[in-house]
């Protein structure tokens, strides 16, 4: 019923995200052959109806074909972007920097096995460590599991918000261009590159529900009720900062289109020979007057960005204070 | 108390920008193998040569650039164990220099990095600055005047909801189809900035801002959508407040209430823009940069990134870490200037 509504309500921006996904599930996965004999051909021409590049490379074929890497590039990306900041940000929010404590035992035990393992990674081959390592782990853990003796806390809050100070520190195209100048140009490479380097606004986000949500008189009743640490961030918080993630699912996707747009323009990241929409737009400065090349690929990213920002906003039209 | 807080800032603020600085400089010294980089060089430019030359001629290179002591004051070596350096290690030698505010010599251009660090400034600046001042202005114009006519506002934040799902790349390439195209209005250069020296001095500002107009353009009005729907938010939250109610009570016309009365709160938020806004003017933008073949910061930081030319990447990104840290403070500083309840807080 309620998807009722919203379709209604959004069907410009649904029919138009569907057609996207449509496009990118049934694109030809074939690397398309250039026209040699129409470069540059304007739209409405009798073999290629959006027009060609310079390259002779079909301009409503290459469209196509770059749904499929918008998809397959920023809806991974804005998952793990998501995770990683509902898990930073959720594990800041909840146990600030003083809620965490460790026993001192059990805190040095794991500190000399962590040393220990690197150690031993200069001696003994690497395939012992992925057995050994949890087992010592776990071991010194449970060692120390019952110890009542003074504690430390672990400031989780303070690490969580250093990581965000530095990575904000960095202007994010510089540090995305920096790193995809060090490693090799993949797909799989610029997913993680982005989610590694646009989890801070989420976790921001999360925090501050985490916090909100545990100041309520009903947490204080569960955690003096004793309920597991699990129980509580799953039952309790849980419910009520998945909204904030919900929103703002849309809203990152979005971002990251725009970001991988602007990084395959600048020619960084992705492999040279995937088609995508700013690989597209790039060719237009080889030829700065043809018109058809930046308003066909740009009103495809356009639609896309807009229909999504359309979709998270609230009921109320689109002014709203975050 | 007050001077004690400033202070602990300050403190916080020092801490953290050698922090970062320092995790930049070991990450990008770590993750790459000078020497093997530079024996490809050698073995692409020069003539073949005996091996032990070009041993050599690679120990010379690596001698010259600083690079053939260890990285850090202690090193693991599987035979010896932990093995303490001293002062005779990359990163002592890299603070040393920096502490005498010398930030290094760049390994691509014959230049020291603080001389290509300012002629990259004395592009960047004017546009940037240009740009800065003109979306500040806009925004908090355009949303305070159309803060209360309701049809405006919403044809406004229309465009500004549909300017901000454009990226930049796409703005700029637009506005050069429209107004530097042959074919359509060909009223600005396409790109670059021609000399100005046969100019008179007097001349000088104007041709600038003629060929910068539509970097600055493309920047404004990607940047002023943001800054206008955050005001705009926060705007409409003071007119429900009871003041701005008391305000039209007594008299005060429309335009009266939302410019001295609600702007002066809902501006509070603003600050915290200025936080992004200031990094971002120094690091330049490496988008417009290239596209309108500008030679300001954000094209000298990411060729220097792709030519993994470090001694220049890390003085321009710990320019900026360093910029980003002086607005953190002033920020700080302006909140309790302000807003008297943050000085309880703080």
């Amino acid at each position: 019923m309620i998807y009722a509504a919203l379709l209604r309500k959004h069907w410009a921006a649904i029919g138009w995200l569907a057609l996207v996904v449509l496009a990118a599930l049934s694109a030809p996965t074939a690397s398309p052959t250039p026209d040699l004999a129409n470069v540059n051909q304007p739209p409405f021409h009798a073999l290629h109806w959006l027009g060609t590049t310079p390259q002779g490379l079909d301009v409503g074929l290459s469209l196509w074909q770059g749904a499929r890497t918008v998809l397959l590039v920023s809806l991974p990306a804005s998952i793990l972007t998501l995770l990683l900041g509902a898990a930073l940000g959720g594990a800041a929010g909840y146990w600030g920097n003083t809620k965490w404590r460790v026993g001192r035992l059990k805190l040095v035990g794991v500190g000399i096995t962590l040393l220990l393992a690197v150690a031993a990674l200069f001696y003994v081959p690497v395939s012992w460590l992925w057995l050994g390592g949890p087992l010592l782990l776990g071991g010194s853990w449970l060692l120390g599991r019952n110890h009542h003796g003074a504690t430390w806390p672990i400031p989780v809050d303070s690490i969580v918000m250093a990581l965000i100070a530095l990575l904000n520190s960095i202007p994010l195209l510089v540090l995305v261009v920096a790193t995809a100048a060090v490693r090799p140009p993949s797909v799989g490479g610029v997913v993680a590159l982005l989610s590694l380097t646009c989890w801070p606004v989420p976790a921001r986000l999360m925090r501050g529900a985490t916090l909100q949500s545990s100041k309520q008189p009903y947490l204080e009743a569960a955690w003096a009720a004793g309920i597991p640490t699990h129980r509580i961030l799953w039952r309790h918080i849980g419910p009520n900062t998945l909204p904030v993630l919900l929103v703002r699912f849309p809203l990152t996707v979005a971002i990251l289109i725009g970001l991988e747009t602007t990084l395959s323009f600048l020619g960084v990241g992705l492999p040279a020979d995937t088609p995508s929409w700013g690989r597209l737009l790039a060719t237009v400065r080889q030829a700065p007057t043809n018109w058809w090349l930046i308003v066909c690929p740009g009103l495809a990213v356009v639609g896309t960005v807009l229909s999504l920002q359309r979709l998270s906003s609230p009921p109320k039209g689109p002014s709203h204070v975050t | 108390m007050r001077g004690q807080a400033l202070l602990w800032h300050m403190a916080r603020a020092a801490g953290a920008t050698w922090l970062i600085v320092s995790v930049l400089f070991l990450l990008s010294h770590a993750t790459i193998d000078p020497e093997s980089q530079l024996r490809d060089t050698l073995e692409n430019a020069t003539h073949p040569s005996e091996a032990g030359q070009r041993a050599a001629a690679t120990q010379q290179l690596l001698h010259r650039y600083g690079l053939d002591t260890p990285l850090f004051y202690t090193t693991w070596h599987p035979q010896v164990g932990w093995q303490w350096h001293g002062g005779q290690n990359q990163y002592h030698a890299w603070l040393t220099q920096l502490a005498h505010g010398n930030l290094g010599y760049s390994y691509q251009a014959d230049a020291p990095v603080a001389e290509l660090l300012a002629q990259a400034l004395h592009y960047t600046l004017p546009l940037t600055l240009l740009a800065a001042l003109l979306s500040v202005s806009a925004a908090v114009g355009l949303t305070v005047v159309l803060s209360y006519r309701p049809v405006g506002r919403r044809w406004f934040l229309r465009l500004a909801h549909t300017l901000q799902s454009l990226p930049l790349f796409l703005l700029a390439l637009g506005l050069l189809l429209l107004f530097a195209n042959p074919d359509a209005l060909s009223w600005f250069p396409a790109f670059g900035l021609s000399s100005t020296a046969a100019a008179e001095a007097w001349q000088q500002p104007g041709i600038m801002l003629y060929q910068l107009t539509l970097p600055v353009a493309s920047l404004v009005l990607s940047s002023f959508p943001a800054l206008a729907i955050q005001l705009d938010g926060a705007l409409q939250q003071e007119f429900t407040q009871p003041y701005t109610a008391t305000a039209r009570a007594k008299g005060a016309s429309q335009a009266r209430t939302a410019w001295r009365h609600a702007l002066r709160n809902a501006l509070l938020p603003l600050v915290t823009l200025l936080t992004e806004l200031l990094p971002s003017i120094v690091a330049g933008s490496v988008v417009v940069e290239v596209i309108f073949a500008l030679p300001g910061m954000g094209r000298l930081i990411a060729d220097a990134a792709l030519q993994q030319d470090f001694p220049v990447l890390l003085g321009g990104v710990g320019l900026v870490a360093f910029v980003r840290l002086v607005a953190q403070f002033m920020a700080d500083i302006l909140y309790s200037v302000l807003d008297p309840r943050f000085r309880i807080a703080a």
